[in-house]
């Protein structure tokens, strides 16, 4: 009886799920596209990809892993070769050397690969270690974190004890963004000491109990810097909790509906939008042109960010970079 | 046995499910019954059984082990420091990859051997015990990696991770390969299979001993007997002390391997790489027949319970059933394992079961 209805329940669960694939049509060439981990960034490179999609004719298969970390992804990617009917995969890689490995099985298995948000290896898919990937399609982080570590210079009056929360090494979209800002600081503001950079795993929990330590450690505390979503939003709830508000100033990566309603409260001085919309969309136009036989696309393009503060947030042109996730 | 019947019953029929789901919402052109997806779902478990290994011998043993996703950790960035500083003292690529072995098991066999005498000899619970070395442990394997990854293995190490003993490439041009990687490209590599990569193998190695371990030997039946009644293991001379602190020193080392065998599949060491497989293998354990009460269980049990979640897993995925769905799904085939081998009790009692 109880397997029976175990059965019962597990077939109606997976086909209610998949119920609306079926509907579709035989198309052109199928793209899986394999974010690293459930967020407003990858939701909206989401609603990038699934435009392009529509625009273009592509079926998407679309996996997104529910923790971020290789052990996680590795297994969704395995699948997703294995399903043996995909001709690219758009992906950010955890790790940017741990996952060459199971990537290079699904060159293996025919399938080329564009990556997003984060590279492979240095980034460098002309000349540096890995070269397999077509292009990487993402922000310039280093760029990044030195437009962050002047704007949150220019916040504290160029002065005082800053603090980095960042989500997890050697990963190269906030590695990168830490490079630039300890670049900056320790170049153009001789007066800003960085008291440290902690790692919360992309756990907002983490990233608040480092932060609110931070604030006790050093109590003259002046500025924190979020290296994405979780960081900034944990560090910004640090903050608030411990009456800080306006006080410690935050510079946020990644515009969430959450920072921008920091920034509104006077939390947060500056928010970096990157721009995933673009990221998903030009992956999937990329492999389209790859599979017309296109040979001169750009091995790494870089997709820019929008400076969001509270002169600019209510002004159109800026405010469509905010992440808007339906 | 029912309850092993039940787990290969259980396992057949979603097989079946996903061979037929995933035909019809694919229009055919997705097929689940293939020689590449068969290993793809073996290289799946190896990291959970291997966890899940040593846990069945715990648990049958009536006690529990939560370090094992950690030490996997530490294991693996051990593993992969010494892997690098042998590789760069002038060992060969061989020998080094032995040291990263040893290493990995060594390390983890320490841990274990630390839980074993804190459960065993100062009475401490096993779950307060384990609970507070996965935290130690944490720490250390953050600490031993500065932060970050452990790169700068040789390059060769991919292959020991990633190779498989036999390469058969289908149609025409084709062929079979054994122990080389046949040079290859464009529609040739797309036909290619990987059979039996060389980690799957260690693990059923590691299997296959830990078969005979728990049912030939007398380390197995004394197993049975503790996690039965500790008191009457102790009455009949069993030193009971010393087998449990045993039990744990080969669950912390068997998670050394799963350690070890990720670092060589991805060329580096993490130290977060086992933190999220904690609750599968568990799981695994559970499903497949063992029981938490302790006296009851198997390894092929275990292996069950490991198929039955890589094959939800990458069923799921190639349905394009959001991945999240796994936990549900998981979850409810945990509760209704308990519930049925429950039920079975009620009838049969307790007393006779192995």
């Amino acid at each position: 009886m109880l397997k029976k209805s175990l059965f019962a329940m597990l077939f109606a669960a997976l086909v209610l799920a998949a119920a609306p694939l079926t509907a579709r049509a035989q198309d052109r060439i199928t793209v899986g596209f394999l974010p690293g981990v459930v967020d407003p960034f990858y939701q909206v490179m989401q609603l990038g990809v699934e435009a392009a999609a529509r625009d273009l004719g592509v079926k998407i298969i679309t996996q997104i892993p529910a923790t971020w970390g290789v052990a996680v992804q590795t297994p969704i990617l395995d699948a997703m070769i294995a399903r043996g009917d995909l001709d690219y995969l758009v992906t950010a890689p955890t790790d940017k050397d741990q996952m060459i490995g199971p990537l290079e099985a699904a060159l293996d298995a025919g399938i080329k690969i564009i990556t997003v948000d984060t590279f492979l290896g240095d980034g460098d898919y002309i000349n540096g270690p890995v070269t397999f990937p077509i292009s990487y399609i993402g922000s310039d982080n280093i760029e990044g974190g030195r437009i962050s570590a002047r704007g949150l210079a220019k916040a504290i009056g160029g002065s005082g004890k800053v603090y980095i929360n960042s989500t997890n090494p050697n990963v190269s979209s906030v590695e990168g963004r830490a490079i630039g800002f300890y670049e900056v600081m320790d170049n153009e503001f001789p007066n800003i000491e960085i008291v440290g950079l902690d790692f919360n795993l992309d756990d907002m929990n983490t990233a608040v109990q480092q932060t609110a330590a931070t604030l006790q450690r050093v109590p003259d505390l002046a500025g924190v810097f979020g290296t994405n979503v979780f960081s900034a939003q944990g560090a910004g709830t640090a903050v608030v909790n411990a009456g800080l508000g306006g006080e410690v100033q935050v510079v946020a990566y990644d515009a969430t509906q959450f920072a921008i309603e920091q920034l509104r409260e006077g939390i947060v001085s500056l928010v970096l939008a990157q721009k995933p919309f673009d990221m998903g969309y030009m992956a999937i136009q990329f492999a389209v042109a790859d599979a017309a036989g296109v040979t001169s696309l750009p091995r790494r393009v870089e997709t820019g960010f929008a400076i969001i503060t509270s002169d600019n947030v209510d002004d159109p042109a800026v405010a469509r970079f905010i992440y808007q996730v339906p | 046995m029912l309850s092993q019947v039940w787990a290969w019953a259980f396992l057949g029929s979603l097989v079946v499910f996903f061979v037929i789901a995933i035909q019809i919402v694919s229009d055919g052109t997705v097929n689940f019954l293939t020689i590449r997806n068969s290993q793809n779902i073996l290289v799946a478990i190896t990291p959970i059984l291997l966890l899940g290994l040593g846990q069945t011998f715990v648990i049958i043993g009536a006690g529990i082990d939560l370090s094992v996703g950690w030490v996997m950790s530490l294991a693996s960035v051990l593993s992969a420091l010494a892997i690098r500083a042998a590789f760069n003292a002038g060992l060969p690529l061989p020998a080094a990859v032995v040291a990263g072995l040893a290493a990995a098991v060594a390390g983890g066999a320490l841990v274990g051997l630390f839980n074993g005498v804190i459960i065993a000899k100062l009475k401490v619970p096993a779950f307060i015990v384990t609970l507070g070395t996965s935290f130690i442990v944490r720490g250390i394997a953050l600490l031993l990696s500065q932060n970050t990854t452990v790169i700068g293995l040789p390059r060769g190490v991919r292959s020991y991770g990633n190779d498989a003993l036999i390469y058969l490439i289908r149609g025409e041009g084709g062929g079979i390969y054994f122990f080389e990687r046949p040079e290859v490209t464009g529609a040739l590599l797309r036909r290619m299979d990987r059979i039996l990569p060389y980690p799957v193998l260690m693990t059923a190695l590691v299997v296959a001993i830990a078969i005979f371990v728990l049912r030939k030997t007398q380390f197995g039946r004394h197993t049975y007997a503790i996690g039965g009644s500790q008191e009457a293991a102790l009455r009949t001379g069993i030193r009971v002390d010393r087998h449990i602190i045993l039990l744990y020193v080969m669950s912390a080392s068997t998670a050394g391997i799963a350690g070890f065998l990720s670092t060589l599949r991805f060329t580096a060491g993490s130290a977060v790489i086992g933190d999220p497989l904690l609750l599968s293998s568990i799981a695994a354990v559970i499903i497949g027949g063992v029981s938490l009460y302790g006296g009851a269980g198997t390894v092929i049990g275990t292996v069950i319970g490991a198929l039955i979640i890589a094959v939800l897993v990458t069923g799921l995925v190639m349905l394009n059933v959001q991945a999240f769905w796994q936990f549900i799904v998981v979850g409810t085939v945990v509760i209704l394992a308990v519930l049925i081998d429950q039920s079975r009790d009620l009838i049969v009692g307790r007393a006779k079961r192995r």
